[in-house]
């Protein structure tokens, strides 16, 4: 498409793009693949953050495995997990509404995003109380007679976690269905209502032909769902629960942080903890999208 | 549309500039040449900016007004104050600070381990301390590096000895039947019978909010009933390696006395997770709540002055060598940054601060203790039977902080894990067993 | 199945839509009712309306004045500012030339760039912080700032490449052969062709950089200089006092947010759908 250009003009051209993008390539350097490769090489030392530095291969990588409660922040970070399925499938069933135009549709469509745009300081503050033992929940249980329910949700290792579960899809509902009504602008008009004159009713439309063609973006969704709950939920945790009682409800992330500030300044640990998780998304892009056969898709 | 909103982002782009360039210039450090600058880092709470100040604008704070006298005392000298609001944040502020070279002069930290553990960014001010200084203000020790006496100095304590006892809600005592002014608790089985009273009137006995990141009510009041036991040295010991946690008896019993509070049904059912305990005293709703001397008039604002008590720990058992105590002591001091390039000053700052006369101008904002041998009673004017009276009383004779005395790892170890002990999830032996493993570790 | 089971399946889920759209309004209120109260008033009545005669304006004075939440407010909107405009001015370059510009290791360049964004910011925080305190940046804007090129860069040029690639190279050329250069060229096709994502941009990352809590909360701990929601998040955690006192902080400090949202909402709902289908 470009062979009748001449090759100075090429060389111009070439030389304007990496001139493009070196301040970029400059400023990922400092702030991304340099720290990244510090963590890296700190994990392997007991760093304190001042003047002990020493080498210790492998042994804050086998404290954490053997003397920490890592095994217990794994398993919380994939009972968070549960939230992602739970997301896109109520975002499914509102971005299907939304898209067949309900009565009240756009009023719909402007609110469903809200909870995102609200910080997660003011929304974990608020499930917080909500789920105090003396909370409107509570109270709510108690009027209506299921008095056995209003327990102390976030002094219990499962039900902090159901309560944190249930945060994080409601914050991530409103993103779902966005992002799947945009997908569905892919899909012809004519499939859907030839489906509903042929008698399909609700859930037929939803599962049986949106859900096929839309199957990409559904695969977006969940991907980038998956790295934020491994990633993203600190606010939330930090909000809501503390990361307790103990570290029932603390994650890997969110170990990272208390590390930073225990008196105990234990860096060394915190960046092995941070590489582990590194490794942990890095594994599960890389496994979707090699599943998927999507790889290049990425270019 | 579309042209606006450009035009208003471009705005915003210049006007946000400005503001940088002229904010910018602020954080920027004295350069050598000018007259002496200091800086000193307060924390927001329970230092030397009380409860009842905080409302107020800053000019009117006690400190503010301190560093105002200092600056007319010595002209060229200014003293640049910076509120740290999470103090045990500020640990790890300094910590960086230092080692990048540009922490302030002096800092408000904690007192005993917290600092020691900051050696490698503190100097040693033992040259500077004035000889009447070391003889009138007791609790040098705290600064002193690993306690002991000849090892470098590295700050002052705070001029607060910050008492821990319970307060208490004098009417729901009364409506109780019991009088703790005639009749404090003063073994584990009275207070535990007390309690019991209360709560069988209707009353929340105790209310506590361990989850919130420092099990302060432990560190208040349960390792006392530790600590009186054997002392201080057992626990020292244990804390270096000599010897193991799970051995210690004194350990296990405070930590089922403290677990039997709970499962009596003595505390809040939410302890582990709640974080309005102290509001609830306030509404008259708990009968009691470890406390100390920095909740006083908080206390006595929102319950009258008249209904607010304060009452001793009990003792554990009458076996133990220290009895009729109290947790105690500068829990706080000021230390001096290593890169600070006017510790001669800074030492004169921080003298001036623990003077008699500040102390006193102190303590009118705050009701305090001193930390000075040489001041009475009745120049504080402490009214007889006020609990400003009973705290000085008392402070003749407490026990040091116990988590300012332990390292980092053990006091991490007890902020996680006490709240699951506190409610049965943890057994007491588990939690001991957790500390010695994590000191094998270190 | 049958037309009223259909009929009756729409109405559940419609109301179910409307439960959701609710709820998601809710905390508002619920903040913005309550920060009308005075402490004792909420602890009694949590969820009622605040006495009308009474309303705890206060609250806000106090939030104003002592808090000095419009300081906050300002500090919160030079980082949002700042960390915008050099997202834009470093992505909108990178991303032409990504999507227009010929040269070696280009895909190279761009995988590298595209796959840092799936290293989570915890990992790179501390050495980052210590980076920054070696360089007198910690408890400035700039190291907020800078942070959050490292964390958005990706993201951003993942979707103004994306962007750009659909516009015509025609366009591009015929400018060329008006004599345009490099700069007319990112003016006056560039930028005008690719507004979508880049005003999609702006709203976006204004408000992400406006709620966040963790980066600032390391990087940027002195009082005068922190942002919004640090401050709140202070105030909140521990062993505080006034609960609506600081319901009314919130508030204040989710207006900006919404705000923008509102105006903007369009934009926002359809750039973002528009990102994942690319």
């Amino acid at each position: 498409m470009r062979t009748h250009w001449s090759s100075n003009f090429r060389k111009t051209k070439a030389l304007q793009g990496i001139l493009s993008v070196i301040p970029v390539i400059f400023v990922m350097l400092f702030i991304r693949f340099y720290p990244i490769a510090e963590a890296i090489y700190r994990s392997f030392t007991n760093w304190d953050g001042l003047y002990k530095n020493d080498w210790v291969g492998f042994k804050n990588y086998i404290d954490i495995f053997t003397n920490s409660p890592f095994w217990t922040l794994l398993r919380n970070s994939f009972v968070l997990l549960v939230s992602v399925p739970l997301q896109i499938f109520i975002g499914l069933l509102v971005a299907v509404l939304l898209y067949e135009e309900v009565a009240g549709w756009r009023f719909f469509r402007a609110i469903v995003y809200v909870p995102q745009i609200i910080s997660a300081v003011i929304i974990g503050y608020l499930f917080r109380t909500a789920f105090g033992l003396d909370g409107p929940i509570n109270l709510v249980l108690r009027r209506i007679g299921l008095e056995f329910l209003s327990i102390e949700w976030l002094g219990n290792s499962a039900t902090a976690l159901f309560v944190l579960v249930f945060c994080l899809t409601w914050f991530s509902i409103g993103w779902q269905a966005v992002v799947i009504l945009a997908g569905m602008t892919k899909i012809p008009p004519s499939i859907i209502e030839s489906a509903s004159l042929d008698g399909a009713n609700f859930w037929q439309r939803t599962f049986l032909i949106v859900v096929p063609m839309i199957a990409r973006t559904i695969e977006y969704g969940a991907i980038m769902a998956i790295v934020w709950t491994f990633t993203g939920t600190f606010a939330f945790i930090y909000s809501i629960t503390y990361g307790g009682p103990g570290y029932e409800t603390s994650t890997i992330d969110y170990m990272i942080y208390t590390k930073f500030y225990q008196a105990s300044a234990n860096f060394g640990f915190a960046t092995g903890l941070a590489v582990i998780l590194l490794i942990i998304i890095l594994v599960l892009t890389f496994a979707e999208m090699f599943y998927t056969n999507r790889f290049s898709d990425w270019e | 549309m579309k042209k606006t909103i450009r035009v208003f982002v471009s705005l915003i782009v210049i006007i946000a500039s400005l503001l940088l360039v002229s904010g910018c210039s602020g954080t920027s450090q004295g350069s050598s040449s000018e007259p002496v600058k200091l800086t000193v880092w307060v924390n927001g709470r329970d230092s030397f900016i009380g409860p009842s100040e905080q409302k107020l604008s800053q000019d009117q704070w006690y400190i503010s007004q301190a560093f105002k006298r200092f600056e007319a005392a010595n002209p060229g000298v200014t003293v640049e104050l910076v509120v740290q609001s999470d103090a045990l944040q500020a640990h790890q502020t300094f910590r960086t600070a230092g080692l990048a070279g540009n922490a302030p002069d002096a800092a408000n930290l904690w007192a005993g381990q917290f600092i020691f553990a900051l050696r490698d960014v503190t100097q040693d001010i033992t040259p500077y301390i004035p000889k009447e200084d070391l003889e009138n203000i007791i609790g040098w020790d705290t600064v002193t590096l690993d306690f002991k006496a000849g090892s470098p100095i590295i700050g002052y304590p705070v001029p607060n000895n910050q008492v821990c006892f319970f307060l208490y809600n004098k009417k729901i005592i009364k409506d109780s039947g019991l009088d703790f002014d005639k009749n404090p608790p003063r073994t584990m089985e009275d207070f535990m019978a007390a309690l019991e009273t209360i709560k069988g009137k209707g009353y929340q006995p105790m209310a506590a909010d361990e989850g919130q990141g420092y099990t302060y009510n432990f560190f208040y009041v349960a390792s006392y009933w530790w600590v009186q036991q054997n002392g201080l040295e057992p626990i020292l010991a244990e804390d270096s390696g000599q010897a193991k946690f799970a051995d210690d008896q004194a350990l296990l019993t405070a930590l089922h006395a403290y677990q039997d509070l709970y499962t009596k049904g003595y505390l809040n059912q939410d302890a582990a997770t709640s974080a309005d305990s102290w509001n609830k005293f306030l509404a008259g709703e708990v009968a009691m709540i470890p406390n100390g001397s920095f909740g006083v008039k908080d206390a006595q604002d929102a319950l009258g002055v008249e209904n607010v008590g304060a009452v001793l720990p009990p003792n554990i058992s009458s076996d133990a060598v220290i009895q009729d105590s109290l947790i105690g002591g500068p829990g706080q001091s000021m230390v001096v940054s290593k890169n600070s390039k006017n510790p001669e000053m800074t030492v004169k700052l921080l003298s001036f601060l623990n003077s008699k006369e500040e102390v006193l101008k102190l303590s009118e904002f705050q009701t305090i203790v001193p930390v000075r041998n040489d001041i009475t009673a009745e120049e504080l004017k402490l009214q007889p039977g006020s609990i400003a009276a009973q705290m000085f009383d008392w402070s003749q004779n407490y026990v040091f902080w116990v988590d300012n005395s332990l390292s980092p790892t053990v006091v991490d170890d007890f902020n996680k894990l006490l709240p699951l002990v506190l409610t049965g999830k943890m057994t007491p032996e588990d939690l001991a067993a957790q500390l010695d493993k994590d000191k094998e570790q270190k | 199945m049958s037309k009223t089971r259909q009929k009756t399946t729409k109405v559940l889920i419609f109301l179910a839509l409307v439960v959701l759209a609710i709820s998601n309004i809710y905390p508002l209120l619920f903040v913005f009712m309550n920060s009308l109260k005075d402490r004792t008033e909420y602890l009694k009545n949590p969820f009622g309306l605040p006495n009308f005669q009474q309303l705890a304006w206060g609250n806000y004075q106090t939030m104003i004045s002592q808090f000095q939440i419009f300081k906050l407010f300002g500090n919160t909107l030079i980082i949002s500012v700042l960390t915008i405009f050099f997202l834009l001015a470093l992505g909108i370059v990178a991303s032409y030339a990504f999507a227009k510009l010929k040269f070696i290791g280009k895909n190279v360049i761009y995988f590298l760039i595209i796959s840092s964004m799936f290293v989570p910011v915890q990992v790179t925080i501390i050495p980052i912080y210590m980076l920054f305190s070696r360089l007198h940046l910690v408890d400035t804007y700039w190291s907020v700032i800078l942070t959050y090129l490292g964390m958005f860069l990706s993201e951003a040029i993942l979707l103004m490449t994306a962007t750009f690639r659909g516009i015509p190279d025609e366009i591009i050329e015929a400018a060329e052969l008006d004599g345009a250069g490099y700069f007319d060229i990112l003016r006056y096709v560039i930028v005008p062709m690719g507004r979508p994502a880049i005003i999609l941009c702006v709203i976006y990352y204004f408000i992400v950089t406006w709620n966040d809590l963790f980066t600032p909360m390391i990087l940027l701990t002195d009082m005068n200089s922190r942002t919004v929601m640090v401050a709140l998040a202070s105030l909140i955690s521990r062993y505080s006092g006034d609960p609506t006192f600081q319901f009314a902080g919130l508030f204040l400090a989710a207006i900006p947010a919404i705000l923008v949202y509102a105006i903007f909402q369009k934009y926002i709902i359809k750039g973002i759908g528009e990102g994942s289908t690319r």
